[in-house]
């Protein structure tokens, strides 16, 4: 006799069931600092990545076209306060 | 949601094909799900214990159930009858997550 074997969650949503069109991302940018406080570095290096200015450029710091943050000359890291509620990353260079 | 849908030929009940889902709860603790099944599940082998060429049925990979009735004698179509009353009694405790017609 070919009975119906009971199933108690026939009608009900089978786990792994359906689809989802979720579930994508693009890999992490590796954004924020490259250079700590009081960091000696050179000329050209990269003291922040950011999109935006959440950090802006101080003294001998020039900003790129993707907002990252680099030196102009050799010296000293310096993240300061700028006005009430931002902050800027400057360089000062070693005294000799 | 679980959707019922009855197919009679004059006052015999001919196809009824359940589908869907309750989506009442996680599976496994879905209780509307469960009420649907053990109903339906009792009356096939109850009709086909009474009478093996009485109905045939067919479940599909998505879990739905296709009953198809053959026999218009007076206990098949009573126990398909009262399969039906009692899905209606369900619907009517859940409203979102059984529909019969």
């Amino acid at each position: 006799m070919n009975f119906l074997r009971l199933d108690i969650q026939l009608f009900a949503h089978h786990k792994g069931q359906g689809s989802t069109s979720n579930g994508r991302d693009s890999a992490g940018r590796r954004l924020g600092a490259k250079a700590a406080d009081g960091e000696f570095i050179t000329a050209g290096s990269i003291i922040y990545r950011q999109r935006g200015t959440k950090v802006y450029p101080g003294t001998n710091v020039r900003r790129g076209n993707d907002d990252t943050l680099y030196s102009t000359v050799d010296g000293i890291v310096k993240f300061e306060r700028l006005g009430k509620n931002n902050k800027k990353a400057s360089v000062y260079p070693v005294e000799a | 949601m679980i959707k019922v849908k009855i197919t009679k030929d004059k006052s015999n009940y001919k196809k009824i094909v359940i589908s869907g889902h309750a989506q009442y709860a996680e599976y496994g603790s879905d209780i509307v799900c469960s009420a649907a099944s053990s109903i339906t599940t009792t009356t096939i082998n109850g009709i086909l214990s009474l009478n093996k060429d009485g109905l045939s049925y067919k479940i599909s990979a998505q879990g739905s159930l296709e009953i198809t009735i053959n026999s218009n004698d007076h206990i098949t179509q009573t126990l398909i009858e009262n399969m039906i009353n009692l899905l209606k009694e369900l619907e009517s405790q859940y409203p979102t997550n059984v529909n019969v017609k």
